[in-house]
């Protein structure tokens, strides 16, 4: 009854206590796991996912969803690293126009999400599907093939450090700072309301539509700060990259305790979320599953801590 | 002087249907304006349209001589309008003091919510209402653990924290009791002394005469009559608002119910808000449930309901110990339940009608397969006797007035035949010759053998309906009223009686 009751509301709770228990069976599994490289090797495949299911928790938390998010990620890969080829140069200068124009890709993809769904009323799942399918035939069309290695400075500073820790820590640092400040802004509340209820929300006066356009942006825009990980991480080009992470980010969001009908939940969540979800893959490569039976396993864990979580917010 | 707020010849159409044909009202600055009408009628339509939230299709709004297109809500809130919502605009995950500043937050310099503030204000404004506010109702609390009551209040809060000049309340007191409305009233009288202009529509009669300055009727979309309420009585305005005379209600025949054998019977029944509670009720017999709001009247009929869970105690249907854990079990078991709090326990938003009047009968009778032909025709005749007003059973149940929707959730009930009918202060927002209809209806299914338990946060139903009558306070049955001493001034006594 008290136990319960002190869930109420705080599933994350329980998505920390799994991702406890997954790190000590990790740790069993794979004896060096607490050392610096392979934690930060660990973070880097991490991070991705988690920057994708904070963006995808303020789309949910409005009532609506984006299943465009993996296509992002791939749009903003090819326009990233096609912009850098075409400057030619291989310095620092280069880079930073390139992520720019990346960044851009995924702020206008967002708005465009935002207005099909909120502006022009189209159902949410239907609308960023297909959106998905579009962003991804345009990532095609503007590198067909994967290629085009971005330059050294690049995966060199990613891979690096900066001030005696790994730039993939700082970026997860930065991750939970921006999820702090956002969390703390009015906004935040508009968004929670306008999934809550949205025609009290509409009632109260809040620019309902301009909210969820502003849910849509930031989910593309933490989608391509993940993308530019992910550039850095295989150095090149790959119009397919991101497949998976739309219903990654999805289940993360709800493994970590945000509701899919919106109004209810945190970013916070989220990372932790996300973070299980990665532990669940390196805890089944190192149980020595044969390979065949990865997935099935991966599945049923996946399914179990999402209905765990369900069945203990429940009472 | 001009007036603060003048509306002249608003129409408005939702498709077909004509909500408003020709509505007005001038509205003083500095007083308390009634509007009143049967269901339907479109007074909310109108307080819409006035707030901002709907379009009207033609018609003037005039604010302080100024005319005003109002296409937002927030636009109407800059002009100084602030509207009571009747079915409220709360967000219910949100905690009471997020959603009374919703969209005004207080900030720091950095633009961060002032968390600090926000609670400050919060509690400020909450505090006129701490003497009546209940159990539970405090700045952090979430608002779906209120109370209907107390989510009003957070509403009436929530308008008063705008510092409007000119306030629409919809409905307000619909869930308040006597008490609660005592204060309410007080503080409308402070802040029309300070020059506040007040719309205030409401069913209760008694309470128009007793702030209104001046009357407004609407009948089917158009303001038909104005009155000033010292020069006119009720019966005037009531025959002005249904085009005829009242639906008055006969006081129920005292009947001897002593010889027949109970129907329900509950024993030391406990709960997280009820203490020993204890009583038997016949077949044919009304039971009352009165006292002031929230004193577990409303939580005990949700637990014979299997709403809400039951600690201790036995219920007996029959002379038969049965365990309710579940609404399902308990529409299985005959009972009906008719809640007032429809936004959270009876509309399935965003369907049609029908199903939302099927759903019970669907659950009762294990139904697997229906034809929608048969039932149709049952439960149109059941809102017909009603009165509801609708354009056709596959229409949206959002597209209903307040009442209307009322209506069709008490025709769900009804039309399940049940054994025991609970019905939680079932009239709310729903006008006075429907109430009437709706009083004969339980009067003939109680004479047809069903047993009622009926609370109502409004004393004259109590007495109107109830062949007797058990007063609540803090969770236990503190007095018993027979049919003869069944009186406004008895209730009164008993509730207070023995308050702590
Ligand atoms: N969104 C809508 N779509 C279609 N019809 C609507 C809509 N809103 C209201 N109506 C119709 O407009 C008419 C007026 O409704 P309104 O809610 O203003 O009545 P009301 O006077 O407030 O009634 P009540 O006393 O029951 O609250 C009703 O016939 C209703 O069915
Ligand atoms: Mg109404």
């Amino acid at each position: 009854m008290t136990l319960a009751n002190a869930l109420k509301g705080r599933v994350w709770l329980v998505t920390l206590a799994a991702l406890i228990v997954l790190v000590i069976v990790n740790a069993y599994l794979q004896s060096n796991l607490f050392t610096p490289r392979v934690l930060k090797s660990n973070l880097t495949v991490f991070l991705p996912l988690v920057l994708i299911a904070v963006g995808q928790t303020y789309v949910i938390l409005a009532g609506d969803i984006d299943l465009s998010v993996g296509a992002i990620v791939a749009l903003v890969n090819v326009v990233t690293v096609t912009v850098i080829a075409g400057i030619g140069t291989e310095d620092a200068a280069a880079v930073l126009a390139g992520i720019l124009a990346g960044l851009a890709t995924g702020v206008a993809c967002g708005l465009f999400n935002g207005f099909l769904v909120a502006a022009l009323r189209l159902q949410p799942i239907v609308a960023t599907f297909a959106t998905g399918i579009l962003f991804s035939g345009i990532a095609l069309r503007v590198l067909p093939t994967a290629g085009l290695p971005v330059p050294a400075p690049y995966w060199r500073t990613y891979a690096g450090g900066l001030f005696a820790l790994p730039v993939v820590l700082w970026i997860f640092i930065a991750v939970l700072i921006a999820v702090g400040i956002l969390g703390a802004r009015p906004f935040l509340r508009h968004l929670t309301a306008v999934g809550g209820h949205r025609a009290a929300a509409f009632q109260t006066g809040l620019a309902v539509t301009r909210v969820r356009i502003g849910g849509y942006v930031l989910a593309a825009l933490f989608s391509a700060v993940a993308s530019l990980c992910l550039t850095g991480e295989t150095a090149s080009g790959d119009p397919l990259m991101g497949g998976s992470l739309a219903l990654g980010s999805v289940s993360a969001v709800v493994l970590g305790g945000t509701a899919l009908s919106g109004g209810s939940g945190s970013a916070f969540g989220s990372v932790l979320g996300a973070l299980v979800i990665g532990m669940i893959g390196n805890v089944i490569f190192f149980a020595g599953l044969p390979f065949e039976y990865q997935t099935l396993v991966k599945g049923v864990i996946t399914l179990a801590a999402l209905a765990g979580g369900v069945v203990i917010a429940r009472r | 002087m001009t007036a603060a707020l003048t509306a002249r010849s608003v129409q408005k159409r939702f498709g077909a249907a004509v909500a408003l044909s020709n509505a007005a009202l001038t509205l003083e600055r500095g007083e308390v304006h009634a509007l009143v009408g049967a269901n339907g009628c479109g007074k909310s339509t109108l307080s819409k349209i006035i707030a901002g939230t709907v379009q009207r299709d033609s018609g003037d709004i005039v604010v302080n001589g100024a005319p005003l297109v109002l296409s937002s809500p927030a636009e109407a809130e800059a002009n100084g309008i602030s509207l009571f919502y009747q079915e409220l605009s709360l967000i219910p995950q949100m905690s009471v003091e997020d959603n009374i500043f919703l969209g005004r937050e207080p900030r720091n310099g950095a633009g961060f919510v002032d968390r600090k503030a926000l609670a400050k204000k919060a509690d400020a404004l909450l505090q006129r209402f701490a003497p009546v506010a209940g159990r539970g109702l405090n700045s952090k609390a979430r608002v779906s653990d209120l109370s209907p009551d107390q989510r009003q209040i957070v509403e009436i809060v929530k308008v008063l924290a705008r510092d409007p000049d000119v306030v629409i309340f919809d409905e307000a007191t619909a869930a308040l009791d006597h008490r609660q409305v005592e204060l309410f009233f007080r503080i409308i009288g402070e802040m029309k002394d300070k020059g506040v202009s007040f719309l205030f529509i409401s069913h209760r009669l008694a309470e128009v005469f007793a702030v209104c300055d001046r009357i407004t009727v609407m009948r089917n979309g158009e303001s038909v009559d104005d009155f000033v309420t010292a020069e006119t009585d009720m019966d005037t305005v009531v025959r002005a608002m249904v085009g005829d005379i009242a639906h008055d209600l006969d006081p129920a025949p005292s009947t001897d119910f002593t010889s027949a054998s109970a129907r329900l019977v509950v024993q030391g029944a406990r709960g997280q808000r009820l203490q020993d509670v204890s009583f038997s009720l016949r077949p044919g017999e009304i039971l009352g449930l009165g006292g002031l709001q929230g004193q577990g009247q409303s939580i005990l009929l949700q637990s014979l309901f299997g709403a809400e869970p039951l600690t201790g105690g036995r219920v007996l249907i029959e002379g038969r110990p049965v365990v309710v854990r579940t609404p399902r079990a308990a529409v299985r078991h005959g009972f009906g339940y008719v809640s007032g709090d429809r936004g959270r326990d009876s509309a399935l938003q965003g369907r049609s009608i029908f199903e939302n009047m099927a759903i019970a009968e669907w659950v009762a009778e294990r139904r697997r397969l229906v034809w929608p032909g048969r039932l149709q025709a049952r439960l149109s005749e059941i809102a017909q006797s009603l009165n509801t007003k609708y354009p056709s059973l596959d229409a949206p149940i959002d597209a209903l007035s307040g009442g209307n929707q009322q209506k069709v959730f008490i025709a769900r009930w009804l039309a399940t035949n049940p054994v025991v009918l609970l019905l939680d202060d079932p009239t709310k927002g729903i006008d006075l010759a429907a109430k009437a209809d709706f009083f004969r209806l339980v009067r003939n299914l109680a004479a047809a053998g069903a047993a009622v338990l009926f609370y109502s946060s409004e004393d004259a139903e109590l007495i109107g309906l109830c062949h007797r009558v058990l007063v609540f306070n803090s969770g236990r049955i503190v007095a018993e009223l027979e049919r003869a001493e069944l009186t406004s001034f008895n209730l009164t006594g008993a509730a207070y009686g023995s308050a702590a």
